[in-house]
């Protein structure tokens, strides 16, 4: 709950900020629509051409929020997506043993154990398990590690003792051998301090640990930026394929053709209003990343900003090309799944490259989406600035060059 | 002559060996209405994309206004407005917007709201452009092709698939057009509307220009060849019949 609230707030101060944007808006209406309607004035023929990106950009991002099912699938899918694989990834951050306790103690010191094994963090306890016999069942089934038996003395205190003492067992089977040692060392350090409470003994050798810097990458630190790298793919790829060649069906391209518009500028106005949605798609994927599965971010978020929209520029060049190419809906499509599919399967979206073969990670490493996504993991979660990142921006530098230099060459209006 | 605005010479056009437009050469003057009249295939629309520099021209010239269509493309596109043959608009978006984005490739700002006043669809500027009427539609794709206030207005086949009151519509709206001294030039396959609409046709067939001059004096000379019609004709037809029937307003 503590960490919704920040959330909450800034929610008020966006609605807050823009009611206020309104009634201001609402008094200079006037000032306003003079200032829309005046004729340019003097510009330099550069400063008329940016103009024209602009508005193309202006009323083309406007546009987009009128869409529903662009939303849709912008924003909402990648989400599905994030929630999914997150679900799947997200959880296993750590160390934990998933065990059945089965106290057959009655002593107050047996049940106050029993309680702090089921709230640590450490230990996911499997209920409703009772005897030996049904834990060795779930063992055989691989849903228990081990299983964790208090005898009926545990706790107790002994003829000979005034302090309460016991030997707790841990079972387990030849599947977990790992597993139930480790649980059996954790265990005993832990019967270690709680002895120190009752038995006062000098210790001469200790050992203490101490974790290093640098975070070490968690299974949804690549998953997250593999879906990001998936997001910036349906985003830079089927948007503009599947617009495309519906604006030419309906002759809106050959409208704009007859006027004096330049592909760059009309390829510019796209650009920027596709990069300005994306990054707010992919802001809102942080936003969730980091609350709901504790994503960890180190790096700085302009570098990232700037890698992203770099990003879409390179993967919206192959959408463009394709799409600008494309007369109709059955040109484009199979163009588009053949251009996506290698990267979807092999840029590491939906599972890590490490766990391919050397030659096809290398192979892989020149797709233009590789160093997107190594690109966003870098600087995400490992900190890195954009200067580290040499090689991947010099691929995508390259791919930037040969996309666009195609799409240019085939871009047709009608 | 300085009153002409555009002059073709000798213009070809030649797909696969064929040849689609073959030299034709003919004038249009500043405010004039200039009919195209052919069947489907013989060129018209060929030609008309030439001279609106979407096609490359394989022969022959083309110059507006004293620029020549070939080497100054851009140039012309600016001097031009064209009217599609079905026109579209891409959805969700309002007419203020729509006429702002059409300035705006011109590299030009308007006053919208004066604008969208002069074609009567002011109180239509937050609408969407899905929104509007077949009629208003029509009112609303002129006046964005011509919001840069071009010299010449090209409208390829503008009343075909329409129904007859919406045709009457159009036909007042080029009127309009031409009444603020822009030349119109206009192709079509419906004899009625080039003889009511243009102040010269050009007739053409196969590539060729077969005949060009204002179509009282093309009908004065066929009938000076001794034509004769075989049938006896009515002072008025089926089409003023349902005109008259159904009112000329413009519907839906």
């Amino acid at each position: 709950m503590k960490q919704q609230i920040p959330w909450i707030i800034l929610i008020v101060v966006i609605v807050g900020l823009r009611i206020v944007w309104r009634v201001f808006r609402k008094r200079h209406a006037a000032a306003d629509e003079i200032k829309q309607n005046r004729p340019l004035g003097r510009l330099k023929p550069w400063q008329r051409k940016l103009y024209t990106v602009y508005v193309f950009a202006k009323l083309n991002t406007r546009r987009y929020f009128r869409d529903k099912t662009a939303i849709f699938f912008t924003v909402a899918f990648p989400l599905i997506f994030l929630f999914v694989f997150g679900g799947i990834f997200g959880k296993n951050s750590g160390l934990s043993f998933k065990v059945a306790v089965i106290n057959q103690s009655d002593s107050p010191f047996a049940t106050s154990f029993t309680r702090q094994v089921n709230s640590s963090k450490l230990f996911k306890v499997s209920s409703g398990v009772n005897t030996l016999d049904q834990a060795h069942d779930k063992m055989n089934h691989d849903q228990i590690d081990a299983a964790i038996v208090l005898p009926a003395d545990f706790g107790k205190t002994q003829d000979h003792n005034h302090y309460p003492s016991g030997q707790a067992v841990v079972y387990y089977t030849q599947n977990n051998q790992q597993a139930a040692q480790t649980l059996t060392s954790v265990m005993d350090t832990q019967f270690k301090s709680m002895n120190a409470k009752y038995v006062n003994t000098a210790a001469p050798f200790t050992v203490t640990s101490k974790q290093l810097g640098g975070q070490g990458l968690r299974q949804f630190d690549y998953t997250f930026a593999g879906l990001l790298g998936f997001s910036i793919l349906g985003l830079g790829i089927f948007g503009p394929v599947n617009v495309f060649p519906e604006l030419k069906k309906q002759g809106i391209l050959r409208r704009y053709h007859t006027t004096p518009i330049r592909v760059w500028q009309y390829f510019m106005a796209n650009l920027v209003s596709q990069a300005l949605i994306g990054l707010m798609t992919m802001a809102i994927m942080f936003a969730v990343a980091i609350d709901v599965f504790h994503l960890n971010i180190v790096g700085n978020y302009a570098e990232l900003a700037l890698f992203l929209a770099l990003s879409i520029a390179v993967i919206f060049g192959i959408g463009l090309a394709v799409g600008g190419w494309a007369k109709n809906e059955r040109q484009a499509a199979p163009l588009a799944n053949i251009t996506t599919f290698p990267m979807m399967f092999l840029s590491g979206t939906f599972f890590p490259r490490y766990l391919m073969p050397e030659w096809l990670q290398h192979a892989t490493n020149y797709l233009p989406l590789t160093p997107i996504i190594d690109g966003v993991r870098l600087i995400a979660v490992e900190g890195k600035g954009l200067l580290d990142l040499g090689p991947q921006l010099a691929v995508m530098a390259v791919w930037l060059v040969i996309i666009y230099f195609i799409a240019f060459r085939v871009f047709r209006w009608e | 002559m300085t009153d002409i605005i555009l002059e073709v010479k000798n213009l070809q056009k030649v797909y696969d060996d064929k040849k689609v437009v073959n030299g034709i050469s003919f004038n249009v003057k500043k405010g004039e209405i200039f009919g195209i009249l052919g069947p489907n295939g013989a060129g018209k629309t060929t030609t008309l994309e030439m001279i609106e520099a979407l096609r490359p021209i394989d022969g022959g010239s083309a110059t507006i206004a004293g620029i020549d269509v070939a080497s100054h493309p851009f140039k012309i596109r600016s001097i031009i407005g064209v009217q599609p043959q079905s026109p579209a608009f891409q959805d969700k978006t309002k007419l203020s917007e729509l006429i702002q984005l059409f300035a705006a490739a011109y590299g030009e700002r308007v006053n919208v709201k004066q604008f969208l006043d002069d074609v009567n669809l002011a109180e239509k500027a937050n609408s969407f452009i899905e929104n509007l009427s077949g009629g208003q539609k029509q009112r609303f794709s002129i006046a964005a092709a011509l919001v840069h206030s071009p010299k010449v207005f090209f409208m390829d086949e503008p009343t075909t698939g329409l129904d007859p009151q919406a045709r009457r519509n159009l036909w007042d709206l080029v009127e309009h057009v031409r009444s603020r001294g822009i030349s119109v030039i206009l192709t079509t396959h419906y004899m009625d509307e080039a003889e009511q609409l243009c102040d010269r046709v050009a007739i053409m067939d196969n590539g060729d220009i077969i005949a060009l001059d204002t179509p009282q004096k093309l009908i004065k000379d066929l009938l000076s060849r001794g034509f004769k019609k075989k049938q006896h004709v009515e002072q008025a037809n089926l089409e003023d019949v349902f005109i008259d029937m159904t009112g000329k307003e413009l519907k839906g």
